[in-house]
């Protein structure tokens, strides 16, 4: 089965992949100056508690054993404590989660979506004024600077229009009161609509841009004139024939800019307060809140990864051309 | 001769830039942001009061609007907005360019060594290629500010070195298809070595290429040190357009002080938009076959 070899080749690559990563980070908190000691053990801890910790993540053994025991403890899910909640930082990612898939999944899927159907119609009408203003429009949107843009809509949208509340998840009395859960879930959706715009607006700009110009080299293919020839009405030729086709390299695109879009997406969150993993890295960092931030950043590479696979996996199975 | 050559292939690409109006677009907000860059270095004369980093008006201590004295108001201990933007414009060009000059020459000599040797240096530097590909920039920078006071030079290096992969996967499948090409071949004969092809016979068809992208580098480029600075762990001795909004929002004036939040902002896009048409354009120079789709219209 060549299919199945193709995904096994692509998780010992992911594997290996995560192992460098792996590594990489232990040495860097080695490397930083200073104690590692203080930096993974929170100084707010009694001695007993402390030198119980120190034995526990290894901090008093030689180097290799310390990497062993890193290791040993990332895949028995023992990251260390917070220093801020107190708590396992497994526990604390682990809830933040859901929050960054349901904002990213959301918006990356919607703004890929419009950005297929307006690339397909900007490219279709080549050299319209909607063409123009689409391509333009897209492209200032590719560029804008994130946090800049989230200030301005939560200024223009929440502050000033006061349409949507000024940051995070939920409204506190909502979800204390016995409110039936459809109101719960339409403040949930009450709250993500700002970061859910914002995130669109950006994603939409290079996925409308690459399926412009993804059609517009299918257009110039063979099979199109072919597919005039026979006749075909030219509404069957866009949508069956030149869009299907051009959407391909969009959908590569999700897992190439995921990188950029994971950016984005902390910013975002960042600023609307959404309690995401994002969010909760920028957190760690500003507080030297170091397991957490390292538990973050791993969950970040993780996810990463997995999305690239299923990216992948999604492309093989799309176009029947490509055979592992 | 060789040099005429060279003149005239420039002088036929210009025209064909020039009269793309993104083009002309891109070189216009560009030469505006050059001149402010430029103006950033006479700020000094006005008086140390004008100083972005350490100046602040005396009789201003708060955040005021425009006045004839500071043209787009002052921040929130009385610095000059104005003078900080220019400041903002001259860092922003460093960082740009500096990364994206960076960026390049590492991926450029990556992908040629990569597509030249084949074999198993190929699949390796591809594989690390990848690796650093999947990477978000700024989460590894904001894991690194965790550790580390990164200085602005520091903050451009790293950005540098996670931006090269995506250069020299388009440098090596250039490199690869030059192979195959006759004159290659004949200075293998001729007894070339592998260092003097590489140098000598594939970088001058592969650098218009490199230095197509490296419009794009600069673009990326400012943006990941502008969010950096932006949440508050970039250079603290430098003023940059993102640390401008920084100080907006953490002093809490983002609702009250457009005349603040809107300049730097502005700024930023415009300055990554320019560059990103100056790229699309060259785009054009460079790929007779998009040139000739558009002069069909």
């Amino acid at each position: 089965m060549p299919k199945r070899k193709f995904i096994f080749n692509k998780l010992i690559e992911i594997v290996i992949i995560f192992f460098v990563i792996l590594t990489v980070l232990f040495f860097l908190f080695r490397l930083a100056p200073g104690d590692p000691v203080t930096r993974m053990v929170d100084p707010m801890l009694t001695p007993e508690d402390a030198r119980h910790l120190v034995e526990q993540l290894g901090l008093d053994q030689p180097l290799w054993k310390q990497y062993l025991v890193y290791v040993k403890n990332f895949f028995t899910g023992n990251l260390g404590t917070s220093f801020h909640y107190g708590e396992p930082v497994g526990n604390i990612i682990l809830s933040k989660l859901p929050c960054t898939i349901l904002l990213f999944t959301t918006s990356t899927l919607l703004a890929a979506f419009a950005g297929v159907l307006l690339g397909k119609i900007s490219a279709w009408n080549k050299g319209s004024k909607l063409d123009t203003f689409l391509s333009i429009s897209a492209l200032i949107g590719h560029t804008l600077f994130i946090p800049w843009f989230a200030l301005i809509v939560l200024w223009v949208l929440a502050f000033k229009a006061g349409w949507f509340p000024l940051g995070g998840m939920i409204t506190p009395e909502v979800w204390i009161s016995d409110a039936s859960v459809i109101v719960k879930i339409l403040d949930v959706i009450h709250h993500m609509i700002l970061p859910l715009f914002t995130l669109f607006c950006i994603h939409l700009g290079s996925y409308l841009l690459l399926m412009r110009s993804a059609m517009l080299g299918v257009l110039q293919e063979d099979y199109i004139i072919t597919a005039r020839a026979k006749g075909l009405s030219e509404k069957v030729i866009r949508n069956k024939h030149a869009a299907k086709n051009a959407a391909l390299p969009v959908i590569t695109s999700v897992g190439l800019s995921l990188a950029f879009s994971i950016n984005g997406g902390a910013l975002t969150e960042q600023i609307f307060t959404w309690p995401g993993i994002g969010r909760e890295l920028i957190f760690a960092v500003s507080n030297n809140d170091y397991p957490l931030a390292q538990a973050c950043f791993l969950l970040i590479t993780a996810v990463v990864l997995v999305a690239n696979l299923i990216v992948d996996l999604l492309y093989s199975y799309l176009d029947p051309r490509i055979r592992y | 001769m060789h040099k005429n050559h060279y003149i005239e292939r420039f002088q036929k690409g210009w025209s064909v830039f020039i009269k793309n109006p993104m083009g002309k677009t891109g070189i216009v907000i560009l030469t505006v942001f050059m001149l402010m860059a430029i103006a950033s270095f006479f700020v000094p004369l006005l008086g140390p009061t004008y100083d972005p980093m350490s100046g602040a008006d005396p009789l201003i201590k708060i955040s005021v609007g425009p006045s004839l004295q500071h043209w787009l108001g002052t921040d929130f201990i009385g610095r000059d907005i104005f003078c900080q933007l220019l400041e903002g414009a001259k860092v922003a060009f460093i960082v740009g360019l500096s990364c994206a000059f960076i960026s390049i020459v590492l991926g450029t000599a990556i992908g040629m060594v990569s597509g030249y040797a084949g074999g198993i240096t190929d699949t390796l530097l591809m594989r690390i290629a990848d690796m650093f590909m999947v990477m978000p920039t700024l989460v590894i920078l904001l894991i690194l500010a965790s550790l580390w006071q990164l200085s602005i030079w520091v903050i451009i290096l790293i950005i540098a070195i996670m931006r090269w992969p995506s250069v020299s996967r388009i440098i090596r499948s250039q490199t690869l298809s030059l192979k195959q090409r006759p004159f290659i071949e004949a200075s293998k004969v001729a007894g070339a070595s592998s260092g003097r092809i590489i140098f000598r016979h594939i970088m001058p068809n592969v650098l218009p290429l490199a230095f197509l992208y490296m419009t794009f580098r600069v673009t990326s480029a400012i943006l990941v040190e502008a969010a950096l600075s932006f949440l508050g762990f970039g250079d603290p001795g430098q003023v940059s357009w993102g640390m401008m909004l920084q100080w907006v929002w953490s002093s809490g004036h983002m609702f009250q002080a457009p005349y603040w939040l809107l300049p730097p902002g502005i700024c930023i896009s415009l300055l990554t938009l320019s560059f990103y048409m100056l790229g699309r354009a060259m785009d054009e120079v460079l790929d007779p076959r998009l040139r000739k789709e558009e002069g069909g219209e």
